[in-house]
């Protein structure tokens, strides 16, 4: 699996995950590692605006991550989002689940 | 993005598939006239490519239409279903309007219209598929009416594979307006995700005229890596009675398919370096040339040759690698034979270990994938017919386990394959008897081995009805030889009977250029593949001796061979010239050799070969034509076919 997941830290109040440009299936391993690492955080803060390529195995991953965060009352916001992950997620359906942000000026 | 970025290869596609249209066409009139199954697979492949291609590049309803005919050939090709006259005119009526649909698609417009539409039903009714249902479902289609339930669940290894759900998802967007609804019961924890696993699976509204053909197409490429069905919904509709009955389709398909053959090559890149490389060279060599375009003394000739041998060599270097470009390994074929052999002797109950060897040997791409055909049949024939069931090997004093043993390698400027088994070998008196009784030859008395091996080579020796009768081998080998000949080369076989036989085809590395000989007789000049020839000799005139019948022949090396006169042979003007005034070339071919009698020899060149049969016939003993550096025409010589040519002369008389 490997990645270069920071250590959680329980004392970090907000980690923020920066999801890659490339954010698709052959990057995933480091990006779950950082999720991962985030879930045993107090909220976490997804920053998705640099994403320009994204595949359904990426949103399948972001997914499972939201549903699991809102298992644990884990805090998990948006602060940032392209055009490229809207779109897929709407085109997918999972907009909703992803509990997107309604479109922002970039 | 899918759209922008696929732009650029429509032209490349309408091209090809021009081409692949044209290829149809042809096709299906020569199975009017009576064909075989090989016209129908190449109608196949050429209507699957075009379904690929649209498929992939956005054109769902050239993809619908092109799905019916190819499910229609598909029956045609397994034999389910005899062609007809009926049929083919369906076909060719369908590869006009496929014509028509590229014209449309060039200009932009709507693809599918009135016309298309009601071919594809036609095509379909042919199928025989979803008759019944056909009529409302068009209907609806027609007026744009339509709504379906798509459930689409990938299985999980679909990702990995390649498959994006996304282009997918984007396809389908462009038939109408989606309604997509996640099923995310399956999604296990996030420590438990393995992130290129898919466990997401979808149900889809669609609204829009769309017809069922046209979704199934957008999940063709996944339909064995997912659960799909596709339900036309029931929406307006005040009496039940008027809806179809809603029909899950998985588009049939039969695995055997294979992929689309494309025409184009993969180059390593390491073959394009090269190939810089040597324009590179040529480059500077011309500027070389390029000083003597300003004065030039006679001090400097041995310069200019110089750089003449310099161009002279990398000019040749550049042609090789150019056609290196189109060489290709030949594993790709030898690749599918360990699973037909495993299959094969599993039902023959037989115990045979297969031998591959020199799989990295390189050839020509349409040699390779011409060359599949002929191997297939080899390779079975030696299951079926040369190695025997354990108990007879044990009987023979062999081990329980058959060896059957493909080897490729490059002898000289050619490809050879050879197909060896240590079986029983042939059955002269099984051979002799079938071609008595075939009519094939008066008596088997005083054949020799080779001649009796070279029967089953013979049309008409055995068909596929009389194949279990018959000990000895031959189902369809004049087919297998009429492929490789066409090919330029040649299958001969070598049979000792107990031990096992060996066929060996002989290939030209390439299609397109050859080294000859260029001899003269009389006023015309000739070329006799460099391949072919053992040796150039002068013959006194007491070496010669003429036989019964008319024939000469000549001693050479410990052995009697046959003279064959080109003058006679093509029939050229001129007097028959004496022995001693002319040269004889010893050329090897059907396992013989014979002496091609000429006036005189230029030298040797390559021949850049031009199709006779394209631009004139085809004719006995030519293989084809080039031009010389004079531009006039030079015919090469087809050593093999000549030497059939004299050997059935010589039956004959």
């Amino acid at each position: 699996m490997g990645g270069k997941a920071k250590p959680p830290t329980a004392s970090a109040a907000t980690t923020r995950v920066m999801l890659p440009a490339d954010c698709r299936i052959a990057d995933l391993p480091a990006v779950k590692a950082e999720l991962q690492a985030a879930l045993s955080t107090a909220s976490a803060e997804l920053d998705a605006s640099a994403v320009e390529r994204v595949d359904t195995a990426a949103l399948q991953l972001l997914a499972v991550f939201r549903r699991e965060a809102a298992s644990k009352g884990l805090a998990v916001a948006w602060v940032g989002a392209s055009a490229a992950l809207r779109d897929a997620a709407a085109l997918l359906g999972l907009a909703h689940t992803l509990e997107l942000p309604a479109a922002t000026p970039a | 993005m899918s759209t922008v970025s696929l732009a650029q290869f429509h032209q490349t596609f309408f091209d090809e598939s021009r081409e692949g249209l044209d290829a149809m066409e042809t096709a299906l009139l020569a199975l009017d006239g009576g064909g075989d199954t090989e016209l129908v697979h190449s109608i196949f492949r050429a209507a699957h490519s075009i379904k690929g291609g649209a498929a992939t590049f956005g054109f769902p309803d050239m993809a619908a239409f092109t799905h019916e005919a190819e499910s229609l050939l598909d029956e045609l090709r397994d034999g389910r279903r005899a062609i007809d006259a009926g049929i083919v005119e369906l076909l060719l009526r369908s590869v006009d309007c496929l014509r028509g649909m590229f014209v449309r698609a060039q200009s932009g417009e709507a693809l599918a219209d009135a016309h298309s539409e009601q071919l594809r039903q036609e095509l379909a009714a042919a199928v025989g598929r979803e008759a019944p249902a056909k009529p409302s479902v068009v209907k609806r289609a027609e007026t744009g009416a339509s709504a379906w339930r798509i459930r689409f669940t990938p299985h999980r290894g679909m990702l990995a594979s390649g498959n994006e759900p996304l282009r997918m998802f984007r396809e389908l967007a462009e038939l109408g307006e989606l309604k997509v609804e996640p099923a995310l019961g399956q999604l296990p924890a996030l420590a438990a995700l393995e992130p290129s696993d898919c466990h997401l699976g979808w149900t889809i509204e669609l609204r829009g005229k769309a017809s069922r053909a046209a979704i199934a197409a957008v999940f063709e490429w996944v339909e064995d890596e997912c659960d799909l069905s596709i339900e036309e919904l029931v929406e307006v509709a005040p009496e039940p009675t008027a809806v179809a009955a809603p029909v899950a389709v998985a588009t049939p398909r039969t695995s055997r398919e294979v992929a689309a053959e494309s025409s184009s090559v993969r180059v390593g890149i390491d073959k394009i370096d090269s190939l810089i490389d040597l324009v590179g060279e040529l480059v500077i060599t011309q500027s070389m040339l390029d000083t003597f375009r300003e004065g030039f003394d006679a001090n400097r000739i041995e310069l200019l040759q110089q750089g003449l041998a310099q161009l002279a060599r990398h000019t040749r270097s550049l042609q090789e690698s150019v056609m290196g470009i189109r060489m290709l390994p030949i594993a790709s074929v030898f690749n599918r034979f360990p699973r037909m052999v495993r299959d094969l002797s599993q039902k023959l109950g037989k115990q045979v270990k297969l031998e591959l060897i020199g799989e990295q040997t390189e050839l020509d791409k349409t040699v390779l994938e011409k060359i599949g055909d002929p191997l297939v049949h080899l390779v079975r024939n030696a299951i079926d017919h040369g190695l025997e069931t354990p108990d007879r090997r044990r009987t023979a004093g062999k081990g329980d386990t058959g060896t059957l043993r493909l080897e490729a390698s490059h002898r000289g400027g050619s490809i050879v394959v050879e197909i060896s088994d240590d079986g029983a070998g042939l059955n002269r008196e099984a051979i002799v008897a079938k071609a008595l009784q075939r009519g094939l030859i008066s008596s088997g008395e005083g054949m020799s081995d080779e001649a009796v091996a070279e029967l089953i080579f013979q049309p008409g020796f055995s068909t596929a009805a009389t194949t279990t009768d018959l000990s000895g081998r031959g189902v369809g080998m004049d087919v297998v030889r009429r492929n490789v000949v066409d090919l330029g080369g040649n299958v001969a076989i070598r049979s000792v009977a107990g031990q096992g036989s060996i066929f060996t085809i002989t290939l030209p590395l390439t299609l397109a250029i050859i080294d000859g000989l260029t001899a003269m007789v009389g006023e015309e000049h000739y070329i006799v593949p460099l391949a072919s020839i053992v040796e150039s000799v002068q013959l006194r005139g007491d070496a010669l001796r003429t036989v019964t019948g008319g024939g000469e022949l000549f001693r050479f090396r410990d052995s009697w061979l046959p003279i064959v006169r080109l003058r006679d042979a093509f029939g050229c003007d001129g007097v028959r010239a004496d022995i001693e005034h002319g040269l004889v070339i010893v050329v090897e071919g059907e396992g013989t050799h014979v002496g091609l009698f000429v006036d005189a020899l230029i030298g040797q060149q390559q021949a850049v070969v031009k199709s006779l049969e394209a631009n004139y016939r085809r004719v006995v003993g030519i293989s084809g034509a080039t031009i010389l550096a004079d531009g006039s025409v030079a015919l090469i010589v087809d050593v093999a076919g000549l030497i059939r040519q004299q050997g059935r002369r010589r039956v004959a008389a």
